[in-house]
Parts: C-alpha cells; structure tokens; sequence
C-alpha cells in the first residue's frame, strides 16, 4: 500500500520551475532517500510532502488524501498527526529543556506526557540529558533530541530534512542507527540530503535534478562531487 | 563597502529602521515639547496669574493715613496728597518696562451720587496706549479686575467718546439706590454736579461694590484734581523673592555695588518697586506681599512640577527608545554572527551598527523635534492662548538626549551580542 | 500531566530563561506603566494640592456680621464653620475697634495673633508678633506716622461707645471720662503692601480687657480648600442655617484660583496625554521588535503542527504575563513617582488610589496584547518552511 503519491506535481517561482512533474510513490514502512544537488528541488519536495508548502499543479496524497487541496489550517492539523520533522539546524526552542522541546509537540499533538517523553529521550540515549538546554547539548544530542521529538507522536512518516548535515561523523553514525531501528520498527522514513552515505543507508534512492526525476535507485554516482557543495 | 553595507540596511530594512526611527522621532517630539513648555512654563503662569490683580501700589509718599482708616470713621474728606497723571507714562520706561503688563491709575473722590454719600473711582478701562517702544497695549481696570462680573449693561469703553461722559456702579449701591443699568445718576462733587448715565452695574465681592467706578478726567473735574491721582495699581511679572532681594526690599543702599547691579537688573519686586519710585516724584512703590509672594509661591511650584514630570517623560522615553535599539540589535545577532565568521573585527561590526544608529537617530530627531514643537505649540494655544516661546537652551539638550539615548542603547547591546560564539549563534538557535 | 500545566511550563520557562529579552520587554512595560500610574496620579492629585498653594492669596471667604446684627460671637462663627464640608484650612476672627493715641484716631484690631501664621503667610514682620500681654503689632504705615520702633511704648486710649454719649465732663487732665488707657509695648512692625499696614493688632485678650466687655467680631477670614461652586453652596448653607452671620466669597480670590487652576489643569492633563500616547507607542514597538526575533520560533511550533490559535495564546499569554508584572511594578512606581513630587512640590503627603493600579494592569495589559497581536499574526501567516530555512 502506498502511504505517499505525487503525481505530476510542479512548484513554479516566476519562471523557475522549482519542480517540473514529479511523480513519486512511496509504501508504508519503507526507507526513501531524496538526492540532489543545491537546486535540484529536493528542498521544494520536502516542503510540500511536509504540508509545509503547496504546489503549484498536481497531485499529492498522502494516506489517500490529496493535500494540495488541503486548506492551511488542514495541512496543520496533517503535519501534527502524520509527520515527525528533523531539520538540518535542529530547530530546538533554545529555552525550554530537552525534555520540554519534546513534549511541546505532545502538546500540540493531544496531551504532554514526561514519562512517555523520557522514554523517547532514553530510546536516543539522552535519558541522563533530559533537564538539558539546547546550548549545554552537543549537536549530535540535539539532533537526537529533535529525532525523539520526531517520533514521540507515532507519526506515520518520519521526514528528515539533511539530518546530518551539521553533524560530525560519529555522531551521523549514531543518528542513522536510529533510522535504521525506527525503519526496522516499520516507521515510513524519507530523507533529504546530498550525502552519500546517508542516501547509501537508505532502501531507496530518488534523484532530482532541476525539478525533474532523474532515477529511481540507488544510483548515487553524483554524490562524491556534490559533497564539495556542503558549507 | 562600509557605506555600501549601511545603505544596504538603510534601504533594504526599510520596515524594521523606519520603526526605530519612529521611536525615536516620538521621543524626540516629547522631549522638545516637554522641554519647550517646560522653559516656558514660568512665563505663562506668571500671566495667567496676572488675573490675581496688581501686585504693585504706588502711592504718594505723604499719603494720608490711610485712606482706609477714614472710611471705617466715615469721614467725608481727606486731606491728602496726590499723585502727578502726566508722569504715568514713565511706568514704562523703567529698566523692566517690559516686564510690566498692566497699570492703572486711581482717584478717589467723595461724592454724593442721588443723595447718598458714597466713593467715587476714577480710572482707565481699556485706556489705549502706544508707547515709544512701539509697543501697543490695552492697560486699565477691565484687564485689572477680571474677577468682576459686570451683572447689567457692559464695561465702560474708552474708545467711545460718549462713555467718558458716563459711570458704573456696583451692585450693593445699585440695590440701596435702586438703580440699573441706562438709568442716570446725580452726583455732586466738591467741584462740580451732573447727571450721568449708568451703562453697567459690576459685582466685586468686595468694597467696590459700594462704590461708582467712572472714568479718570470724569472724576478729576467733579473733585476738582485736574491731572492729579490717587494711586497707580501695577501688574508687573515678577522673579520669586530669594535672600538679595529681601535684603534689598529693606535697603537697597547697603548692597555691595555688584549686588545692586545683580538686584537692578533682575525683575524682582523690590527691584521694579524701585525703579518705579525713581520715576515717580515724590511716591511709594509698594509690593502687595500677598500677592507678590503667592505668586511666586505658586510659579515656583508649577515649574518645579513641570520639571519632575518632564524629567519622568524623559527618563520614560529614554528607557523606551534604548529598549527598542537594544531589542532591535539583539534581533540582527545572527547577521552579526555572519559577519564575525566572514572574518569581521569586533571594532568594524561595531562601527558599522553604530554609524547605522546614529543615522536613523539623526533623522527620526530631526522629524521629532519638529513634531515636538508643533506639541508644545498646541500645549501652548489650547492652554494659555499663546505660543510657545522657543528657548535656545531646547536644541542642543534634545540633541545630546538623542545622542546619549541612542548610544546607550546600541553599546550593551552591540556588546552582547559581540561576546556571542559566531558558530554558536548562525547553527544552534 | 494537564495541557494547562504544560502551557505554563513553556510561559514560564520563556520568561525565565530568556532573560535578557523579557527584561528588555518588562523595562518597556514597567517604564510605559509608572509613567502612567505617576502621571495620573499627579494630574488627579494637582487640583487639590495647588489648591492649598493658592490658599496663600489669602481667604476665599469672610463672614460679616448680618445686617440685623452688631458682631458675631465666637459661637456663631463656629456654627457657621460646622457647616462648611469642605476643609477649613485656616480661620481668624478679627474684631475692629476705634481708638486714639495722643487723640489722633487709630484702628485697633483684635484677634488671635498666632493664627495671622497660617491665614497670612504672606505678613512680614520687623520684629516678632506679640507674645505677652500689653504688646502691640504695628502696621507700617502707622509706625511711620507715629514714629514708633519695636521696643517703644505707646499709649492707647479707648473711648467706650456708651461713654462717649454720657462723657459729661472732661476731668482734671482734660481727659473725657470714661476713657481707658493702656500702655503697649511695640513687638513688631508689620509690613504687608496693603490695608492692615494701617491698623495696630493686639491679641483678643488685651482686646477684652481694654474695651472692657465681651468681643463680638467684625469680620472672620477663612480659607476653605473648595472651589468657587463649592464655596458658593457652603455660603448659601451657611446664609440659611446661622442668621447672624453673612458669608461672602471673595471674589478676587475665588475666581482667580478657578481660572489658573484650570488652565494648570488642563496643561498637565494635555501633557499626561502626549506622554502616555507616545511611552504607549513606545512600549508597542519594543514588544514588536521582541516578539518579532521570534519569528524562526513561531515558524517552528508551526511545523510541529501548532495551529495559529494556539500560538498566539502562548505568545499573548507570555505577553499578558509581562504586562501583569510590569503594570503592578509600575503601578508602585508611578505611586513612587507621585509621592515624590507631592513631598518636593508641595511638601504633602498624596492620597494613594487604589483604583489605579487595576486600571494600570489593565492599560499595560491592553498596550502589551496589542503589540503581540500583530507580529505574531504576521509570523504565522508565513509559511514555516520559509522561516526555518532562516531569512
């Protein structure tokens, strides 16, 4: 069963077609990741299967329901119920703990519940952390805690925006193997990034370039060159 | 490149700079009008409080024991000295002619008026004068006395050739005679009878209600002192008694020489009651102290008030202006951040906001100070029916306030921001 | 755990842990309130204590004998106060008599001098006001014409009205009989610029003791702090319930206060109102420019999947709780303010409203809200993902 379908979906900035018909299919359980240079629309894709952003024409569903058509107070409400985010820059409120930013999406999600919040910190290792503020944890942590953060409502679709991309080797290591539990748990993962090794641990690799879908596999040959792109 | 970056922020944060720049030009507004009425204050009071009546009497120096005296007696005549009319005009030119607002001269006469023995007043009402200065100026009882309430028929009009022929009366004489206003009245002086038309009936709330108010020369030919006055009433605004000024009141002659120049040349009510002695032959300039002192009572008050709500004012918009700039440097930490990554030296960052500040300071103080002065000037018609003298000490205190408002918000806050990790400060917010 | 106690939690730890920018809000806020509270409060308070600095001018009212009496006994005029609901600041009760020294007529004026303090603050005095019985005050004009220095005796001589109608015969002195002389004792001299530079004033006992019967009084001052409505409603009252006694407004007084006091009124009325209008706009933009360094904040909570609503009750929560702390703050500031222009300007204390501080809350809370409303609407009505990809 496909959990997520775009069909011919453009984005269209002026004359910039950001995305020039994109189709994709994604099942439930399954480990997508979406490669592509600076440019490439992989930015534009992940914004609109986060209901963060509509397209211009076209197609998306999302557990059957297309949300293109979705108005913005509904695409709020899918977000909270469906999607867990990961960003490159964490995106942590830099004055509640590490244990609150988690339960903050509890809050909006249905009820904030410590103990369930603490176990999620414990299941990425920051159990010890949890009365931590962003700025006494490491990148890596706070990774971790946007992961735990991610996955405490149960979402359907864990979307992850360069995960990595901020963070030193050791620590990516310690975030894909939380991928790899949450895929292994049966979680629907797709992640955004222009790093080779992250696309590398995925199932499946879809690759853009200038809007357009260039292959549907593994084909990361690309990926060497672009890692130059990383600031 | 450095201007470059500052036009850059100029024009491209258009929305967040014109804010600051609002803010500021409020504050700014504030300070000017505050300061402006503030300087201004004193003189305002002062003649408003002119309406309390003269606070000068000049009197001749052999004045009769006092007139008062008499009346309670019920004496008919007093042998009195006067007063000459023709040096009147002298009143202004004293040092502090430019002080004095209003002046009056005063005869008394005892006539009978319908068979009754009563006071009759001589006076100006609206007596026109054109003074040598070029100054122009209605002086008389009318402006004198405005707590009288003319009851019947209006005030006496000096510009009316008929009123010099006329009286009015006030109200308690008005009642015992049984008269009203267009009524005519007999009145014999020692000199000279007539009959003379009322044309207002006033109400003092005090002795003149007993008494016929007519014009001087009226007065001067029933009594037969032609050119001559009782009295002259003197409205002059006036500097708060201090220690030198009491010292003088006794003795101006046991002043040190720079003392009595500092004593002459300040508009002290000793120091006008002086000079007006000195052009007055033979007369007594006297302070009303009751009056003299309440008013100097009240306007010292008033200024000090205004001075503590101003300094409140200016303490308030100075904390909310150096509130915002911080708020709105903090705001650009991560643009700061950037910059200190690509390389930025702290002193160059610093410049570079500081210059920008001041920039929007000196434009939002400049549309402020011109705000502020159309405040004051509003401040100034709807209360005291005159503008608002701009005092030159208001420009440049606006100008520093501004500066040092502007500075003291930017600096903390440029340091603050300065002592953040760039690294810290572009990824981890 | 309650959805309530989480939103606490998150408005708390706002506050307490971005410390330096919810000071900066709270200043603006506390600031914006003081002048408020401080401003109204002098405004509110300013009639009455200018009031009693006008009170200097002298009485705003006297009474006068009615037309159907002689003199007012002490009693009358006392009844005549208890009527007056306005505070008496200060009365004195003068009674004038004729008198001669050397058989040149004089006015002595008894009263109780040590009232003259509070009713003529204005009276200068070259010496010192009599003390001791057998002391006189003379009024200037009188010291000049009699020749008389503080320290000097002189010798007045009072004709009983009932004796000068039977004087009969002149005795051997060549003195009308009946006449009483005393000798006073010059304590001071009184200069004032006006009317009493003409009388002598001795106390009201030596007053009894020289006329030999009872005072009645001719004339008492009082200063009422009332405007001049007030004082007309007392006189009416007064007119009505002691027939002997006739009060009469001063009008140089009365109307005078009433048109400076206005005008005082309504400068620091109009004053009040351009501060507050403009410290209020001042504390708005500070409460945008705090709120708005949020935006990336704001942007988030909407990716995690925060409706608009409930954003902006946190935010207005936060805001609300900072108008809270820094109206009350404010509010005590501004009392603070008040007090110390009320003891620097009129050396009084100033009657604390406390009406003012809920009205304070509420004008800080009102000010604070509505400077949240806007950037935050502004904020969610971006898209997330253009927030959190950073400007």
């Amino acid at each position: 069963m496909s959990l997520l379908e775009l069909k011919n979906v453009y984005k269209i900035y002026g004359d910039l077609h950001a995305l020039d018909d994109v189709n994709m299919k994604i099942d439930v359980g399954e480990w997508v990741a979406i490669m592509g240079p600076s440019g490439s629309g992989k930015s534009t894709v992940m914004n609109i299967i986060g209901c963060m952003d509509s397209p211009t024409k076209g197609q998306v569903l999302l557990d059957g329901v297309d949300i293109a058509s979705v108005s913005s107070k509904g695409l709020t409400d899918i977000r909270r119920d469906k999607i867990g985010l990961i960003f490159q820059q964490f995106h942590l409120i830099n004055y509640l703990t590490a244990l609150e930013n988690v339960m903050v999406a509890q809050y909006y999600h249905s009820m904030p519940d410590e103990k369930e919040a603490l176990e999620a910190l414990d299941r990425v290792g920051l159990a010890d952390r949890a009365k931590h503020l962003p700025s006494q944890l490491s990148g890596g942590e706070q990774q971790r805690v946007c992961v735990a953060r991610a996955l405490i409502n149960h979402p359907e679709l864990i979307l992850a925006d360069e995960p990595t991309g901020n963070l030193d080797e050791a620590n990516e290591k310690i975030v894909l193997d939380l991928f790899r539990q949450l895929h292994d748990e049966g979680t629907t993962l797709i992640v955004v990034t222009h790093d080779a090794e992250v696309g590398a641990a995925a199932e499946r690799v879809i690759t853009l370039e200038y809007g357009k879908v260039t292959s549907e596999n593994g084909d990361t040959s690309f990926g060497k060159a672009a890692r130059k792109d990383v600031v | 490149m450095f201007l470059r970056m500052i036009a850059g922020v100029l024009l491209r944060q258009k929305g967040k700079m014109f804010m600051i720049a609002f803010t500021i030009a409020l504050g700014a507004s504030l300070a000017t009008a505050m300061l402006a009425v503030m300087f201004d204050v004193g003189d305002k009071v002062n003649a408003e409080l002119k309406t309390y009546g003269s606070n000068i009497t000049v009197v001749p120096k052999e004045a009769s024991v006092v007139s008062d005296l008499y009346e309670v007696e019920g004496a008919s005549s007093v042998p009195a000295s006067y007063l000459r009319e023709d040096e009147l005009g002298n009143v202004k030119t004293i040092f502090w002619a430019f002080n004095i607002v209003d002046f009056a001269p005063f005869i008394e006469a005892h006539v009978n008026a319908n068979g009754q023995d009563v006071t009759m007043v001589g006076s100006w009402y609206n007596h026109h004068l054109s003074l040598p200065t070029g100054e122009e100026l209605d002086a008389g009882v009318v402006s004198m006395r405005s707590w009288w309430d003319v009851v019947e028929g209006r005030w006496l009009d000096e510009s009316v050739a008929a009123d010099a022929e006329k009286v009015m009366v006030g109200v308690a004489l008005a009642d015992e005679l049984g008269v009203s206003a267009g009524d005519s009245l007999k009145v014999s002086g020692s000199e000279l009878s007539g009959s003379y038309e009322i044309v207002g009936v006033y109400e003092a709330g005090g002795d003149e209600d007993g008494q016929i108010y007519a014009p001087l020369d009226l007065v001067q030919e029933l009594s037969g002192t032609e050119g001559l006055i009782s009295s002259v009433e003197v409205s002059a605004l006036t500097t708060p008694d201090n220690d030198l000024s009491r010292q003088a009141a006794k003795d101006p002659t046991k002043l040190t020489a720079a003392q009595y120049e500092t004593w002459y040349c300040t508009a002290y009510v000793s120091s006008i009651c002086y000079q007006l002695q000195e052009v007055i032959t033979d007369s007594v300039a006297k302070a009303k102290r009751q009056v003299a002192e309440s008013e100097g009572a009240i306007l010292d008050k008033t200024q000090l008030l205004m001075l503590l709500i101003t300094v409140l004012a200016l303490v308030g918009s100075a904390l909310g202006i150096s509130n915002l700039i911080t708020a709105s440097v903090m705001e650009r930490s991560q643009e700061i951040g950037l910059l200190k990554a690509i390389g930025a030296h702290d002193r160059a960052i610093s410049a570079l906001l500081l210059v920008e500040m001041i920039i929007v300071a000196i434009v939002g103080g400049a549309v402020g100070f011109a705000v502020g002065f159309g405040f004051a000037q509003i401040i100034g018609y709807t209360v005291f029916n005159s503008s608002i003298a701009l005092s030159p000490m208001v420009i440049p205190l606006v100008v520093v306030l501004v500066i040092v408002v502007t500075l003291a918000g930017s600096i903390p806050a440029i340091r603050t921001v300065l002592r953040l990790d760039p690294a810290e400060v572009l990824h981890g917010r | 755990m309650k959805r309530s106690t989480m939103y606490f939690r998150m408005i708390t730890a706002s506050i307490a842990r971005r410390k330096s920018r919810m000071l900066v809000a709270l200043l603006a806020v506390t600031v914006g309130a003081t002048i408020l509270a401080g401003l109204v409060m002098v405004y509110y308070d300013m009639p009455r204590q200018m009031g009693e600095q006008f009170l200097a001018y002298g009485a705003n009212m006297i009474f006068v004998p009615s037309a159907e009496s002689d003199g007012m006994t002490i009693e009358e005029i006392q009844d005549a106060i208890d009527e007056i609901d306005a505070g008496v600041e200060s009365d004195i009760e003068y009674c004038y008599e004729s008198a001669t020294i050397n058989d040149a007529p004089i006015i002595v004026t008894g009263c109780d001098l040590g009232k003259t303090y509070a009713t003529s603050p204005y009276w200068q005095i070259d010496g010192e006001l009599p003390s001791a019985p057998g002391e006189v005050l003379v009024g200037l004009e009188q010291a000049e014409f009699f020749s008389l220095k503080v320290g000097d005796t002189v010798p007045i001589a009072y004709l009983p009205p009932d004796a000068a109608a039977v004087a009969n015969g002149v005795n051997l002195n060549g003195e009308i009989e009946g006449k009483v002389f005393q000798d006073f004792t010059v304590s001071g001299i009184l200069d004032t610029g006006g009317s009493e530079e003409g009388y002598f004033f001795i106390s009201a006992e030596d007053m009894e003791s020289l006329i030999g019967a009872e005072l009645t009084y001719d004339v008492a001052e009082l200063r009422v702090n009332a405007d001049a409505q007030e004082l007309q409603e007392a006189a009416d009252k007064i007119s009505d319930a002691v027939p002997g006694v006739s009060p009469q407004l001063v009008k140089r007084i009365t109307e005078s206060q009433t048109t400076v006091l206005s005008k005082l009124s309504a400068l620091v009325l109009l004053v009040t109102i351009i501060t507050l209008a403009l410290i209020m706009i001042t504390v708005a933009t500070t409460m945008t420019a705090v709120v708005t360094e949020r935006r990336r904040e704001i942007g988030l909570r909407k990716a995690l999947g925060a409706s608009d609503g409930s954003i902006m009750l946190e935010f207005m929560g936060e805001g609300l709780l900072i108008g809270f702390i820094g109206g009350l703050l404010g509010s005590f500031l501004g009392f603070g303010f008040a007090y110390l222009v009320s003891t620097n300007v009129f050396n009084s204390t100033i009657t604390f409203l406390p009406a003012l501080i809920p009205i304070t809350i509420i004008v800080a809370l009102a000010v604070t809200a509505l400077a949240c409303i806007l950037p935050v609407r502004n904020a969610t009505k971006v898209d997330p993902a253009l927030v959190l990809k950073g400007e």
